[in-house]
């Protein structure tokens, strides 16, 4: 190992002098200090970083701790679909895989590209394997009718880390959900995906954690040629938690579709971060991403939209971030960012942030429905929205679980 | 800028009648000066002048105040703010890329020989109005009269086109303003800062500083320790202004930085509305502005504060051209205070400005209306703040950034919005129209609401200039150039609207030399 | 005999405290079960505060008198009570609700006020054959019902479905605030059939309308003239048609 230990680091906090320590018994692996190197940079991510500013995981992140919440019961179904399964000590897998879908469980590293854009995915990808663990799992996908793929994260302990890439071959077609169940102080996954020409992507993201509990989801999604990915997530939050999704289109007539719903209670913080390049001409983006939020909760969304000057023609993207403020003591951070260096394009977003409408609650109880049940009616509907384009097989479930929240 | 007429009441006032030819004569010239080159205003002024030591030390700072002949607390203040700079960092966040700027290459002071303030118009120095009536800015009471003599014809239209009282800053001075004596009729005063600081010490002292404090940030800082001059307004109880006050800022000596410092204060239900231009000469070196203004609206005020802004903007290669780091911002002090921002953005190599209300009052008003085109390789980081505290309180934020050439042009704005605030309400909307393929634009919102009963609601929408329109009106035999700036009119409506008619007619002709060379 | 709703003396502003404007001044008004009662007032009398007040909006101040439903003072009651109890306005404005679909919302209305009436709630396939026979008595579409409320609905669509809702829910009081506002004449039938279907002796309806138009196809029983906030005229159906050719200046005039 070339540096040492304790210079990885400035002024490090406990937390951190944790993460270098556990960086210190993985085995020696360039590729792994490489990663570990990019999240030392800045160590946990914090307020004076602009792409933080909202999410301070270095102020809320003291230790490594295991939580006092046990994990959340996973509500996504799991019948008739491959169940991959990670704890902070092992991971379990199906025993037979289907052709079309071939796995690789490596004990060394990948390297990460961007890394430094992205300090938590490379925190993952540095301390993911040991033990019974993948250092890098790399799932090949060459079949289009494969069943549904479902990971789950769960299970107590300090800390929990992981690394998972997707190589979705040309025409073939996945359709994946995970569930972030939280049961560790500190979860950290980095998912990568290489759709190739005409490939798709079904994605959908279930995250639950507990009000002691730092989470972050790190995705980069590559976009070949004609390529469809669409992602639809539903984050409850934590004490701090972040879905980052970093989209590069990198081939023409790529299509994207990113959906999110954050539902923030009393002392939890939800964060939605999107960054989507439009490396290619001729490429659509479509981004909804719905909120609500309760009294002592956090809400934040991040979206950026890159146009550089000439691949980014004929782009064609729309943002749109809506929260309600459903008490006072709520509060919700947006930044809804476009950033274009090509002419003929059509970008657009919108912000809206407030209260349920007056007006339609006084309709809804007009007809009869009273206060507590027409609130909820309406913030379903609102929330339900960003869900729509969720896999069947689990849309109904993400749903429900929207309704519980809102109705407990 | 057009001049501006009344009523034949101030005939009196008419010393000088035959003056009305001699404008017309200037007009003409200014106007043969847009059609041979784009940057009219890109002339200098010979005239000797009184300059501090090249650079920035404490003893600039004494040299600028005894200059001045300031009273010891305001030396002690601006003493301050140094200590403070000279610990601050240059801030990196915006989108703008420029040189290292080196303080100590600027002078801090430049003023025109023979005194800070000439006793009557006719002991101003003949260059320096005839750099004035160049640039359209009429400096004799009587030529603003006799400027438009004829053309109001009612009373109602009188109201429509109101006169318009000038503070003229050359450099580092004020060298004229206009219409002194029927504003203090009104009881408002109108005079530059320097003066104030001598005639209405306890005001000046009560309010500066107090809307942007000495360390808000690097440049305010900068400003407060070496401004040299501005204007100070105050409209007392009840009085509504009654004319349009103005300020025409003028770099012209080499190697300055013009740091002028700007106090209006309207008192309960008064109202002034306030336009501000500013041009400079073509030079190949970056010179530096770095502006202060602060405004102060008490229960049931109201102001109206609209810029024009066409400093150099450098060659097209991105020589030389002003750095313009200006910090702008009103105190919806009392309930009912409305304070209105509109700005027309042309000029300047680099513009870093953020013009801002603090919503304090219950049910106080913040409005912020924009139009920033930047062409050749111009950049531009502007948008607002409004930080809404009170409640009931409530912000519209209308801005359009168009981009041609090589050039940057960034929205960036926050929206905040505390607890107590209840019932606020903001509507932001942010239009980027590019031409070419050449530039870019971007949109930077912040929005923070913590309050559940508070609406806000963001819109953004960026396109290209529509080549079917273009056609359309080419086909109809519309020039392109002039096809461009009827498109790009057509999208800055929202905001020409709302500024006052005359400088509305300026900023359309502003537009479209700022334009000129953008297609084809 | 008791009326079946009784305003009595009511005043009521509208706005924030301190810019509080007072839009009702002292009110007093019958109707008996049974009955039609047209009120008619030029704009800016109170209609529709008057409409808003007795269902309970937020933003207007009852500031004095009182208001009785069957001998029930209403108007310490939430909106969803009274509607429990049977007040259902069609809104003037009807309310667009994205993302919920008619039946969806009219069912969980249905269900809500029989539950706070101690009923036991309608079976599924109770509420669709009722809602399919409601909706072929006023030609609506059954796509139309899947729709989310009013979203992308024609004015005329939107008041039919008022009606629907109105029809559905089976209240005891109406209130038709300005309903033949924006309809041609054929929607104006449909919804009068409607609204005529409903009358019944134990059932009391309040007409608010500008018009005399739609007067001609709901017959009042009474007339009431709105004006400044206050009843300043009361006839039979006659008032109705010597406003229109009189117009309001006419027969203010003589009440003044």
């Amino acid at each position: 190992m070339t540096t040492a230990l304790r210079d990885f680091i400035k002024n490090p906090t406990t937390a951190e002098l944790e993460l270098v320590a556990r960086y210190g018994m993985q085995p020696e692996d360039a590729r792994r200090e490489r990663a570990f190197l990019a999240f030392s940079e800045t160590g946990l991510p914090h307020r004076r970083m602009e792409a933080w500013k909202w999410s301070d995981f270095k102020a809320t992140l003291k230790a490594l701790e295991t939580p006092a919440s046990a994990s959340a019961e996973d509500p996504l179904p799991h019948d008739g679909t491959l169940v991959f399964r990670f704890t902070p000590t092992g991971f379990s897998q199906p025993k037979v895989l289907p052709d079309g879908l071939r796995m690789v469980a490596q004990p060394t590293t990948q390297a990460v590209g961007g890394a430094e854009d992205v300090p938590l995915g490379a925190l993952a990808a540095a301390l993911a394997g040991g033990g019974a663990r993948p250092a890098t799992l790399t799932f090949e996908i060459t079949s289009s009718d494969l069943p549904r793929l479902h990971f789950v994260f769960d299970g107590a302990g300090e800390a929990s880390f992981a690394r998972i890439v997707f190589v979705i071959r040309a025409g073939a077609s996945l359709t994946l959900t995970e569930s972030y169940l939280g049961g560790a102080g500190f979860t950290a996954a980095l998912l990568e995906f290489n759709l190739e020409e005409g490939s798709r992507l079904n994605r959908t993201i279930y995250q639950r954690g507990g009000a002691d509990e730092a989470l972050a989801v790190t995705s980069l999604v590559n976009l070949a040629a004609d390529s469809e990915a669409t992602q639809t997530t539903l984050a409850f939050g934590a004490k701090v938690a972040r879905m980052e999704t970093r989209a590069v289109h990198q081939g023409t007539g790529a299509k994207l579709s990113l959906n999110a719903a954050y539902l923030s209670g009393n002392g939890f913080h939800a964060d939605i971060t999107t960054n989507v390049r439009h490396g290619a001409p001729g490429c659509v983006t479509r981004q909804l991403t719905k909120g609500a939020v309760l009294d002592g909760g956090t809400g934040v969304f991040q979206g950026k939209f890159f146009v550089p000057r000439k691949t980014g023609q004929h782009t064609d993207a729309d943002m749109q971030h809506q929260a309600l403020l459903l008490e006072d003591g709520a509060q919700v951070f947006a930044k809804p960012e476009l950033e274009i260096y090509a002419d003929d394009v059509e970008c657009a977003h919108g912000n809206t942030c407030g209260a349920l409408d007056d007006a339609q609650m006084f309709y809804l109880r007009q007809r009869g429905i009273p206060e507590t049940q027409a609130r909820a009616m309406l913030t379903e509907a609102f929330i339900a929205e960003a869900l729509g384009m969720a896999d069947e097989s689990v849309r109904d479930v993400l749903l429900a679980e929207a309704q519980n929240w809102l109705s407990s | 800028m057009d001049c501006c007429g009344g009523t034949t009441e101030h005939d009196e006032d008419c010393d000088d009648v035959k003056v009305k030819d001699s404008i017309d004569a200037k007009t003409v010239e200014a106007a043969k000066a847009l059609e041979s080159e784009n940057y009219s205003a890109g002339f200098t002024t010979d005239i000797e002048m009184d300059m501090a030591p090249k650079g920035l030390s404490e003893d600039t700072i004494r040299y600028i105040s005894a200059a001045k002949n300031e009273p010891e607390w305001l030396l002690e203040w601006r003493l301050k703010a140094y200590e403070r700079w000279l610990t601050m960092e240059e801030p990196s966040w915006a989108m703008v890329r420029y040189p290292k700027i080196d303080y100590q290459a600027y002078y801090y002071f430049a003023a025109p020989k023979a005194g800070a303030k000439y006793a009557s118009i006719d002991d101003v120095p003949k260059e320096i109005l005839d750099t004035y009536e160049k640039l359209g800015i009429p400096l004799r009471e009587a030529e603003v009269l006799l400027g438009v003599e004829g053309a109001v014809e009612t009373a109602a239209e009188a109201r429509e086109k109101p006169r318009v009282a000038v503070d003229a800053v050359f450099d580092s001075v004020s060298v004229a303003t206009t219409f002194r004596k029927e504003l203090q009729k009104a009881g408002v005063i109108f005079m530059s800062i320097s003066e104030a600081v001598h005639e209405y010490p306890e005001l000046v002292k009560k309010y500066l500083g107090t809307v942007v404090p000495q360390s808000d940030n690097f440049f305010a800082t900068l400003n407060s320790a070496v401004f040299s001059d501005g204007t100070f307004v105050y409209v007392p109880k009840g009085v509504r202004c009654p004319m349009e006050l103005s300020t025409y800022f003028r770099m012209n000596a080499e190697n300055t930085g013009q740091f002028e410092r700007t106090l209006i204060i309207a008192d309960e239900s008064a109202y002034v509305s306030y336009l501000e231009g500013c041009t400079a000469p073509m030079r190949d070196e970056n010179q530096l502005h770095a502006a202060v203004v602060e405004l102060v609206a008490l229960d049931d005020a109201e102001i109206k504060y609209s810029t024009v802004q066409n400093w150099w903007p450098g060659d097209e290669d991105g020589k030389g051209g002003i750095f313009n780091f200006v910090t702008k911002r009103g105190d919806c002090r009392g309930d009912r205070s409305k304070i209105s921002w509109t700005q027309v953005e042309t000029g300047s190599a680099v513009t870093w400005k953020y013009p801002s209300c603090i919503l304090r009052g219950d049910d106080s008003v913040g409005e912020f209306y924009s139009i920033a085109v930047t062409n050749g390789r111009q950049q531009a980081d502007t948008g607002t703040k409004m930080i809404h505290l009170g409640k009931r309180t409530k912000s519209r934020i209308i801005s359009k950034g168009i981009s041609a050439g090589k050039s940057d042009n960034t929205y960036r704005g926050l929206v905040s919005v505390n607890r107590k605030a209840e019932k606020a309400r903001n509507f932001t909307q942010c239009d980027s129209l590019l031409i070419g393929d050449r530039c870019g634009a971007h949109t930077i919102p912040y929005i923070e609401n913590r309050c559940a009963s508070a609406q806000l609601e963001h819109e953004a929408t960026t396109t290209k200039l529509s080549e079917d329109q273009l056609f359309y009106a080419r086909q109809r035999g519309i020039a392109e150039e002039d096809a461009v700036a009827l498109l790009v009119n057509g999208f800055v409506r929202d905001v020409l609207q709302h500024l006052p008619m005359e400088f509305a007619v300026e900023a359309q002709s502003l537009l479209k030399v700022s334009l000129e060379g953008s297609v084809g | 005999m008791r009326p079946m709703l009784k305003i009595t003396n009511l005043t009521a502003t509208v706005g924030e405290a301190a810019e509080a404007k007072t839009i009702l001044n002292g009110l007093t008004l019958d109707v008996p079960a049974g009955e039609v009662h047209a009120i008619m007032g030029p704009n800016g009398a109170g209609k529709s505060t008057l409409s808003y007040v007795l269902t309970g909006r937020s933003g207007y101040e009852v500031t004095g008198g009182s208001a009785t439903l069957n001998g029930e003072d209403i108007l310490t009651m939430a909106p969803e009570a009274r509607a429990a109890k049977g007040m259902f306005l069609s809104f003037q404005y009807p309310i667009e609700i994205p993302g919920v679909p008619v039946m969806t919302f009219v069912r969980t209305a249905m269900n809500a006020q029989r539950k706070a009436r101690g009923e036991a709630e309608i079976s599924a396939p109770d509420f669709i054959k009722k809602s399919r026979d409601v909706a072929k008595m006023l030609n609506l579409d059954a796509e139309m019902l899947k729709r989310p409320v009013n979203v992308g609905f024609s004015g005329g669509e939107k008041k039919r479905l008022e009606i629907y809702q109105m029809m559905m829910l089976e209240p005891k009081f109406l209130i038709l605030d300005e309903t033949d506002s924006g309809l041609d004449i054929d929607a104006l039938k449909t919804v009068a059939d409607g609204v005529n279907a409903m009358r019944d002796p134990s059932r009391g309806m309040l007409v608010i309308t500008h018009y005399q138009r739609l007067l001609d196809y709901i017959k009042p029983d009474k007339v009431h003239v709105l004006a400044k906030g206050q009843i300043i005229k009361t006839g039979g159906p006659e008032l109705a048609l010597r406003l229109e050719q009189e117009g309001y200046d006419g027969v203010l005039g003589e009440a003044a």
